[in-house]
């Protein structure tokens, strides 16, 4: 009960402070591992934006965005990793990576791949200068064989 | 604009506003589809106006699971204005009398308000914001831009310097819109034009849809109040 008037206080009396700073951009990036203890540099960014896209397809996602949607949700999910840890913030975040694989025919690693981790990338600015930092790993999650039959 | 009316356009709207975001969830491979299956079925109801008042009271207990379900708000300010706007429309609907009425609907005229003039007044207080580099980090590093490409608006500065304080004097400016409705609807009108430029540029389509939600109760209060005077 305490914890769902945390939650609704918040959207009652909201604060309203849109951008007010810009803060460090967390970005989400993911290994597949093939073996425990396996150190990977093939790290892949989750969901990379489009180089470009067309005033049509802006329109479009005025009705139908959910892919995007479900990223900014990430971000606020690795946001709150990085401000104070929880397993639901990893959890989520850890299976909509191993869902949106699942889609993905191109991920054919996946069929040999055992584990799954992402970590995030924060992108800040330090005066001049934009600054890439690796902030946090996540536990590294065993692939059920039913995740990969979806595939 | 009376009260009822003002109530069942906001009913309207949120009722729209919350089956496009549930159609999006629908989507989803994980358990969210408990949640947004009835939701969607709800607000279908109350889009065609069925038992108001009960679908509203279930709309928010729905918004309440999603909040701990997501451990917070899924889609930050729009999920925020999406539950302020249905718990005033319940508190409204079962108001013991019509002075609470009115007192439950203006505090979703009031956050309207606030959610600009707010959103402004923390801006010109940042030299950043002032200067046009806040506006240019957004576009150059920041999670929102949709494309690449759009990323390149970073390295122009007079252009982002003139937008930051085109945002924050339409917003710091919002309340004096109230002093007629015609410079409401036109101030309105700017306000939907804002958002939907946010959508298009940063993919914020939900608070395109939920802020337009929250129209017809400040074009209520508005007249509420100058009505006094």
């Amino acid at each position: 009960m305490t914890n769902i008037f945390k939650l609704l206080l918040p959207t009652l009396f909201p604060s309203w402070r849109f951008f007010d700073v810009i803060a460090p951009s967390p970005r989400i990036q993911y290994a597949l591992l093939n073996a425990a203890g396996e150190i990977t540099e093939e790290w892949q960014e989750f969901r990379p934006r489009p180089a470009h896209l067309p005033f049509k397809q802006m329109l479009q996602r005025m009705v139908w965005n959910p892919d995007w949607n479900e990223s900014l949700f990430l971000t606020s999910c690795a946001e709150r990793l990085l401000e104070k840890p929880t397993t639901h913030s990893e959890d989520e975040i850890l299976n909509r990576i191993m869902a949106d694989l699942r889609k993905t025919t191109a991920h054919n690693h996946l069929n040999t791949a055992t584990q799954l981790q992402f970590r995030l990338q924060l992108i800040q600015r330090n005066g001049q200068t934009i600054e890439q930092e690796i902030v946090f790993y996540s536990r590294i999650q065993p692939i059920h064989k039913d995740e990969k039959r979806w595939s | 604009m009376e009260l009822d009316n003002a109530i069942r356009l906001t009913e309207i709207a949120l009722g729209l506003a919350f089956t496009q975001q549930s159609i999006e969830h629908l989507k989803s491979t994980t358990h969210e589809k408990t949640l947004f299956i009835p939701r969607l079925i709800l607000s279908l109801l109350l889009v065609a106006g069925f038992q108001t008042p009960w679908i509203t009271l279930l709309l928010l207990a729905i918004s309440l699971a999603m909040l701990i379900r997501f451990q917070g708000p899924y889609h930050g300010g729009a999920d925020r204005m999406s539950l302020l706007i249905v718990s005033c429309l319940s508190l409204a609907h079962f108001a013991p009398t019509h002075y609470w009425r009115e007192v439950a609907f203006g505090y979703l005229a009031l956050q309207l308000l606030l959610s600009y003039f707010i959103s402004g007044w923390v801006k010109i207080v940042n030299p950043e914001w002032r200067s046009g580099r806040a506006l240019s980090d957004v576009f150059q590093f920041s999670a929102y831009p949709v494309s690449d490409a759009l990323r390149q608006l970073a390295h122009s500065p007079r252009l982002l310097f003139t937008m930051s304080w085109a945002v924050i004097l339409f917003e710091l400016l919002f309340p004096l819109s109230l002093l007629s409705s015609t410079t409401l609807i036109i101030a309105l009108f700017i306000a939907a034009a804002f958002h939907f430029a946010n959508a298009c540029l940063f993919g914020l389509n939900r608070f395109f849809w939920i802020w337009i939600a929250a129209y017809p109760s400040i074009l209520w209060f508005q007249q509420r109040v100058m009505a006094t005077f």
